[in-house]
């Protein structure tokens, strides 16, 4: 089990808009992380690359002490010998093979004795609920089942580096509560390397050890999930992570709402082009017994909670809270708010650190 | 960040080992590249030679009168446009062959139209047979109708055997015998099935829903065909119009066989007559004025499919419309389909093989009948063995197998190699230049190819043997011609596996010839059966392409038809083109049995 290191990486596929930016990034051992980014951000082709699928057009990849790709010496592995685990969105499972055969393809390769494979098979077979499954065909497994036949196929080979682009993506809910779980428990077990795929941000949280925030071929931030989301990096990263979104106020439009909050958590509005605060952080009280106050627009039960709308200074706040809105629509509520929960972002929307 | 303290010396040797080692790990890059060098060779080397041979002077030419062999000169272009000959060797076949194409299509065409509609939409008796009875006619070789007619309606004027009719005392005139009626006639029923099927085609994608909305406006079945489906028909029916009448002009059996007679020359046997007399200036004209009229045709087809493209009905959820009632009619119209089955492809089946089982033509009596022109050693007034006791047919037999057949599989193989290297090297100069070339040969008419192979290989070039009367110019030529169909499917076999289960394969550590043999063979078994029986069929019918090629020793069973009929053995000929038609057909029904696809996704040549 090593690291992987991505140094410089670019990626250009002959448009005028860059895949991946001059991306540098050490994804440490043994971690589960996902790459978390909206669509086209670069996700699928930073795997790819990594799996030799795509060639940087300049950069490097290490793998441990392994030189995956440098155009500084030119080296290059062929994807052959990297000797990891890829699963693809679509699966990708051969129509003409039997679930046994997609299965031992890997190890096929590697010339194992039949023995070899065959235990391999009933490992995988245990581990993946796959019995009965043996000689049928993938167009005769249904969704969850083609997934998990994927699954074991990349895992017969024991790779020390998995990746895995948008697994789950193609599961109806319950069952893909069910594959995190799995996917948690393979990581747990294992203790091998993953590097995860998704746009889904709640995917995102649950499963990974640290979170990398892509967006347009750059990586914004890197860190344990809840720092992602406690404290943003940038004003991206802010909106990107949380639903519902993170409330920004800008200080040109919102003025005097931005005002009350530079007061409140002590800081020159000048400075500060956005604040933002996270719709739980923010508390509903009596009129005139918060920081401000506003008027109730909408309300949304969820089931577990209630997002209000509430309008200040003409800006729509959402808040959400657990315990029913103590006003209705067109009522007049005071609105309450920690300091240390209020987000500022500078003009080139990265976070102030106050001191 | 890059230290760039090395010199730009070093950076070039990187980025090349870089290129070089990309280059190994993807054989796909050395694939499109031989694959680039052979088909230039293959391809342009005999449009470029068919183009000097028009502007320069033959050999014989340059003793006859002068001059330097291989000088330019408009001579030819001459002899073909303006010259004292040239009406008799370029301008009445051009105007009889316009004639002859616009009677054809009008007829092949309006066939199709009424046939398709009458199968698909109503409640004819029968549709589900016809569908498939009525394409074939094109399962039979171009030279089944011609000969059959002749066997038909022949008179005196020409030696050999009576025709059917005469013998009854009926002696046809010569305009039903030969000339343009029987050419016209003749090619409509050949090419009416294309029309039939690419209309039957159009009207099973027509969104059923449409006409449901029209009729919910109280539309009658009448107004719904004048107003919504006949309107939606039109991208179909100029596509129709133009591959019909491409065709007709490329045809080279009907106009021979029924044209000969009465000295009525179409622009395919002018060329014809032209190779036989060793005329290469003027043979280069005329192939390159019909693959100019080949390239028109096209680049119209091309238009009128742009223009109407935002007319195309996307979607059609597969429902079937319901066949409408036909009341009254539905008589006549059965009768009517029937009977085109009946002169398209039974008629023609039952006079070539009553003929060959008649000693006599047209004497019914039972100890007329016998197998002396299949199985006898010397047929009766002949001095012929029969069919299966002569040495010529058997070694036609065993060429047109073996020329049609190492076709096919070259063929279906450098289809699916091309749709590899295309699809796999996408945005690639290699990739668009073989989708590019592929298709090029699409422009030519068979026979112009034909005449370009001659002149090029009839010389040895470079490192290439002449290969004139070798079976390897047959098979180079057809495997050349066939090529646009068979880049075409296999660019479209490769687009539909994509390239991740092979990606698949590459993680798991399966190498390149690995992944060819263990996952993409496999998956595309089907397509490649497809890509292999399809240009069989075409060849084992085919004969324009090889007409002018074909010496002695390489004759095919096409051309050996030809050759019978040339010394008015008729009997013998029919024999031949039956033996062409059973072969042809357990071909296709291989292929439907081996494919759940019809004919019609892959009717190429
Ligand atoms: N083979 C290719 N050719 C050209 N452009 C490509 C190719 N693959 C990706 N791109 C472009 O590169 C950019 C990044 O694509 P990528 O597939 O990595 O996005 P992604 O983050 O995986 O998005 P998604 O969440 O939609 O899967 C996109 O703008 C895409 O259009
Ligand atoms: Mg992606």
């Amino acid at each position: 089990m090593s690291e992987i290191k991505l140094k410089s990486i670019i990626k250009n596929f002959g448009g005028n808009s860059i895949a991946v930016d001059n991306l540098s990034e050490t994804f440490p051992a043994g971690e589960f992380v996902c790459l978390l980014g909206p669509s086209g951000c670069g996700k699928t082709t930073t795997l790819r690359m990594i799996a030799g699928l795509e060639t940087p057009d300049s950069g490097e990849i290490f793998y441990g002490d392994k030189t995956f790709f440098s155009s500084k010496t030119g080296e290059l592995i062929k994807t052959e010998n990297r000797n990891l685990g890829l699963m693809f969105q679509s699966y990708a499972l051969w129509p003409h093979m039997t679930v046994y055969k997609n299965i031992i393809f890997g190890l096929e390769m590697q010339k194992k004795s039949l023995e070899e494979k065959e235990k391999r098979y009933l490992e995988l077979e245990k581990l993946f609920h796959l019995e009965n499954f043996r000689d049928r065909y993938p167009s005769e497994l249904s969704g969850g089942q083609q997934q998990r036949v994927a699954l074991a196929r990349m895992l017969a080979i024991k790779p020390s580096l998995l990746l895995l682009d948008e697994p789950l993506s193609n599961l109806d809910s319950n069952l893909r509560l069910e594959m995190r779980s799995e996917l948690k428990r393979l990581h747990h077990n294992l203790g091998c390397t993953i590097i995860f795929v998704t746009h889904d941000q709640m995917e995102a949280m649950t499963l990974a050890t640290s979170i990398a925030v892509m967006n347009d071929g750059k990586i914004e931030q890197i860190d344990k999930p809840m720092e992602i989301y406690n404290n943003p990096k940038s004003l991206f990263v802010a909106k990107f992570v949380g639903s519902p979104q993170m409330n920004i106020v800008n200080s040109k439009k919102d003025e005097k709402l931005a005002t009350c909050l530079s007061k409140k958590i002590n800081i020159e509005k000048e400075k500060v082009k956005n604040f933002g605060i996270r719709p739980e952080t923010m508390k509903m009280v009596k009129q005139d017994d918060g920081d401000i106050n506003g008027t109730i627009e909408t309300i949304q039960p969820t089931g577990a909670d209630w997002i209000v709308g509430v309008n200040v200074y003409g800006k729509s706040l959402f808040l959400i809270s657990s315990d029913p809105p103590i006003g209705k629509e067109n009522d007049t509520v005071g609105i309450f708010f920690k300091p240390e929960d209020c987000h500022s972002f500078d003009n080139n929307d990265l976070r102030i650190i106050k001191n | 960040m890059f230290s760039s303290n090395s010199t730009s010396q070093n950076t070039l040797i990187v980025s090349l080992k870089i290129k070089l080692s990309k280059l190994l790990l993807q054989p796909t890059f050395l694939i499109g590249i031989v694959l680039v060098i052979i088909l230039s060779y293959l391809v342009i080397a005999p449009i470029v030679s068919i183009f000097s041979n028009s502007v320069s002077l033959t050999m014989m030419d340059a003793m006859l009168s002068g001059g330097k062999d291989g000088e330019f000169t408009y001579k030819y272009i001459d002899r073909v446009f303006t010259s004292s000959i040239s009406e008799k060797i370029f301008w009445i076949p051009l105007k009889n062959s316009i004639t002859v194409s616009f009677f054809a299509t009008l007829i092949a065409l309006t066939l199709g139209l009424i046939l398709a509609s009458l199968v698909t939409s109503t409640n004819i008796l029968g549709r589900k047979y016809l569908g498939f009875l009525l394409i074939i006619p094109y399962m039979l070789p171009s030279q089944a109708m011609a000969t059959a007619w002749l066997t038909m309606f022949k008179n005196r004027k020409i030696s050999g055997p009576q025709g059917m009719l005469e013998s009854f005392g009926i002696t046809p005139p010569d305009w039903l015998a030969y000339g343009p009626l029987p050419i016209s006639i003749c090619m409509a029923l050949s090419y009416f099935p294309f029309a039939f099927l690419l209309f039957s085609s159009a009207l099973s994608k027509i969104d059923i829903q449409l006409e449901e909305v029209a009729s919910t406006f109280g539309a009658k079945t009448k107004a719904i065909w004048s107003k919504i489906i006949l309107p939606l028909l039109i991208p179909t029916t100029m596509s129709v119009l133009l591959l019909t009448v491409a065709r007709t002009l490329g045809t080279f059996a009907t106009p021979y066989i029924l044209g000969t007679p009465a000295k009525y020359t179409l622009l395919s046997t002018s060329l014809y007559s032209s190779v036989r007399s060793n005329d290469s200036g003027v043979v280069a004209v005329i192939a390159i004025v019909l693959s100019l009229i080949g390239l028109m045709l096209l680049l119209v087809d091309i238009w009128v499919v742009r223009k109407w493209q935002r007319f195309v009905t996307v979607g059609g959820k597969g429902i079937k419309r319901q066949p409408s009632k036909l009341g009254v009619f539905r008589m006549p119209t059965t009768i009517f389909a029937w009977i085109i089955f009946l002169i398209a492809a039974l008629g023609p089946f039952i006079v070539l093989a009553l003929s060959t089982l008649m000693r006599e033509p047209g004497n019914f009596a039972f100890s007329n009948f016998g197998l002396a022109y299949w199985t006898g050693v010397n047929v009766p007034g002949m001095d012929q063995p029969g069919i299966f006791t002569s040495p010529e047919v058997i070694t036609a037999l065993k060429n047109s197998f073996l020329i049609a057949g190492s076709a096919a599989l070259i063929c279906g193989i450098l289809g699916l190699l091309i749709g590899y290297a295309v699809v796999r090297l996408p945005g690639t100069l290699i990739s668009g230049f073989l989708r590019q070339i592929s298709f090029l040969p699409y422009l030519m008419p068979g026979l112009a190819f034909a005449a370009a192979y001659l002149s090029l290989f009839a010389v040895s070039r470079g490192p290439i043997p002449a290969l004139y009367g070798s079976m390897s110019l047959l098979i180079l030529v057809m495997v050349v011609t066939y090529l646009p169909y068979a880049s075409r499917s296999g660019i479209s076999a490769m687009m539909q596996v994509g390239p991740e289960p092979e990606e698949a394969g590459m993680v798991l550590g399966a190498g390149f010839w690995r992944r060819i043999t263990t996952i993409l063979a496999p998956l595309q078994k089907s397509a490649l059966i497809i890509a292999i029986i399809l240009p069989f069929i075409t060849g084992m019918k085919e004969l324009s392409l090889v007409v002018m090629l074909v010496t002695p020793g390489t004759e095919l069973l096409t051309t050996q038809s030809i050759r019978f009929l040339d010394f008015g053995y008729t009997q013998l000929a029919n024999a031949t083109i039956l033996i062409i038609g059973v072969v042809v057909m357990i071909s296709v029904l291989i292929l439907n049995r081996v494919t759940k696809t019809n004919l019609a996704s892959g009717l190429g040549g």
